[in-house]
């Protein structure tokens, strides 16, 4: 699925995907934690037959109910209250770098200082995954650390 | 002892200068009258800002309320507020916005300044103002209120709606523009030569671009220093280095505004997060004593010989707006009836083309920019955010809409 990403000067950000259905969804993320939901109108896609405003709270107990993980949620938190943290989604090539190596042949940690917090495979998430886990191609690595370290890290893991 | 304190506190009192009663109740009343209109205001469901001017117009000179007590308080008043809105306008937009728009919209922004500028700068020469009054008009006609146009945005829950984008960004555009324009119009307003006036515009420029620098590079430095979790500490640091950009901006007569916006801008982050959210309040205030003080600077009666001039001005530049904004819109393919809000959105004109017209007002070049600048925004501030509200009812004009695309 692609989700459109819109920036909203002095707003925040607009996140839009088409549903299955053909419906097409629209969520803007407010700088102050609000979101709006929007449902488009068929005839005049331009435009929200309705909105739901939605506090931070209501957004991710939504978020539960639809059956979502808040893993994204949380990782957010986090990244408010640590200036300078970066955390990114890898995802692993089919070959070259670290595919079908383990982490610790990267020497990651002792490299770039940046931590590997999880890894996701066929949509099941792995906390924490030691040094000698194997990552497969199409896997998605967590990786956090600061911009620096985590753009270091990026290099070794798709070589 | 305590007795003592008493009598000496009563003193104190006694002392101040005699007037002070009627500064007070001149205040409180003024305070009170723009409570009970910004009451109204939301009522009827328009913007506040053409109700403050008119509460200005209808005090002070040639009014009904003379207010004479308390107008050096209302004058500083006034000057604080036009810093505090321009100073929460940077801090609104974020170093990445602006790059973003920069890039994304200048196509748009130019044709958004020639399309409406044109006009009043046309009907000043046409009046027989001088180039520099004229230019001022320009401005009064170029720029969108974006305070009025994001707060019905947000009431009519059209944040999510495809063609926003392209409303906010040619705001974003707006007030780049205006960052520029106000210090190369600071300069020729204190009446420099051809070249004076390039070489002030070199160094306006200059300024605004190392301001952008200062934002996109060091802005984590510059917040870091001035940021603190006690809100009183945060809103003394704020406000005091506000003020004294804003003052050393107007003593290098690049106007008290602009250092404002430029201050703005430069913070980001933790700081803008929490300034947004303390000083609006602050600046509400501050900003109705702006509007109400442009107000009393302009003689009702100076009103009547510019009412048809601002008429005339209002429904060309209503209809350059939205052909700008159509335009805008159509460019990223937005369908006919989103071009069509786009435009219609872009209408309402307000805080901005009032501060422009001050600057006209203080340098005291063109008795008729007040009075027209002020019956123009009273205008526009309505009639836009109506048109606003009612856009989907009105329009577009069918014959704007293919056919295939009108069946409904």
């Amino acid at each position: 699925m692609d989700i459109y990403e819109t920036p909203l000067p002095g707003v925040g950000v607009r996140y839009e995907f088409t549903a299955e259905s053909g419906d097409r969804v629209g969520i803007v993320v407010r700088r102050d934690g609000k979101r709006d939901l929007g449902l488009y109108d068929r005839e005049d896609p331009d435009a929200c037959t309705g909105t739901l405003e939605l506090s931070e709270g209501d957004a991710s107990a939504l978020a539960e109910l639809l059956g979502g993980t808040n893993i994204t949620a949380r990782l957010e938190s986090l990244r408010h209250q640590v200036e300078g943290l970066a955390i990114e989604w890898i995802t692993m090539p089919t070959s070259g770098g670290l595919a079908n190596r383990t982490i610790g042949d990267g020497h990651i940690r002792t490299a770039t200082s940046a931590s590997i917090v999880a890894v996701i495979r066929d949509e099941v998430g792995v906390p924490g995954p030691g040094p000698d886990f194997e990552l497969r191609p199409g896997d998605t690595v967590l990786v956090m650390g600061s911009e620096h370290a985590v753009g270091h890290a990026r290099q070794i893991l798709i070589g | 002892m305590l007795l003592d304190g008493g009598v000496h506190a009563l003193r104190v009192a006694a002392a101040a200068p005699a007037g002070t009663s009627a500064v007070l109740l001149e205040l409180g009343v003024v305070l009170l009258v723009l409570a009970v209109l910004g009451r109204i205001a939301a009522k009827l469901g328009i913007p506040s800002i053409p109700l403050y001017l008119l509460a200005g117009l209808l005090m002070g000179d040639g009014g009904f309320i003379p207010v004479s007590a308390g107008e050096d308080f209302l004058a500083v008043g006034a000057q604080i507020g036009v810093v505090l809105l321009l100073l929460l306008l940077g801090l609104e937009y974020s170093p990445q916005d602006l790059q973003h728009g920069l890039r994304t919209t200048w196509q748009a922004g130019l044709v958004d300044g020639l399309a409406n500028g044109a006009p009043g700068f046309v009907l000043g020469l046409l009046l027989g103002w001088s180039m520099t009054a004229s230019l001022l008009l320009a401005g009064v006609t170029y720029i969108s209120s974006s305070g009025i146009i994001a707060r019905l945005l947000d009431d009519f829950d059209r944040y999510a709606n495809r063609e926003t984008p392209v409303i906010l960004s040619l705001l974003v555009m707006e007030d780049i523009v205006m960052a520029v324009f106000l210090p190369i119009m600071a300069v020729l307003l204190v009446g420099a030569s051809l070249v004076q006036g390039a070489v002030a515009a070199g160094i306006a420029i200059a300024i605004v671009a190392g301001a952008f620098f200062i934002s996109l590079k060091f802005s984590a430095h510059v917040s870091k220093v001035v940021h603190s979790h006690s809100r009183e500490l945060l809103l003394l640091s704020v406000l005091g280095l506000a003020f004294v950009v804003a003052g050393l901006a107007e003593a290098a007569q690049v106007s008290a505004a602009v250092g404002a916006f430029l201050l703005g801008l430069t913070l980001s982050g933790q700081v803008a997060d929490d300034v947004r959210t303390l000083m609006p309040p602050l600046r509400d205030v501050f900003g109705g004593i702006f509007f109400v003080f442009f107000g009393l600077t302009i003689d009702p009666r100076d009103l009547v010989p510019v009412l048809l001039p601002a008429l005339a001005l209002a429904v060309v530049t209503a209809a350059t707006k939205v052909a700008t904004g159509m335009w805008a819109a159509r460019r990223v393919g937005i369908g006919p009836k989103g071009q069509w809000r786009t435009g219609v959105s872009l209408i309402p004109r307000g805080e901005f083309s009032i501060v422009i017209a001050g600057l006209g007002i203080t340098a005291g070049i063109q008795p008729q920019l007040g009075p027209l600048a002020a019956a123009y925004v009273l205008i526009l501030a309505v009639a836009g955010s109506l048109m606003m509200r009612f856009a989907a009812r009105i329009g577009p004009p069918s014959r704007w809409v293919p056919a295939a695309l009108s069946r409904s």
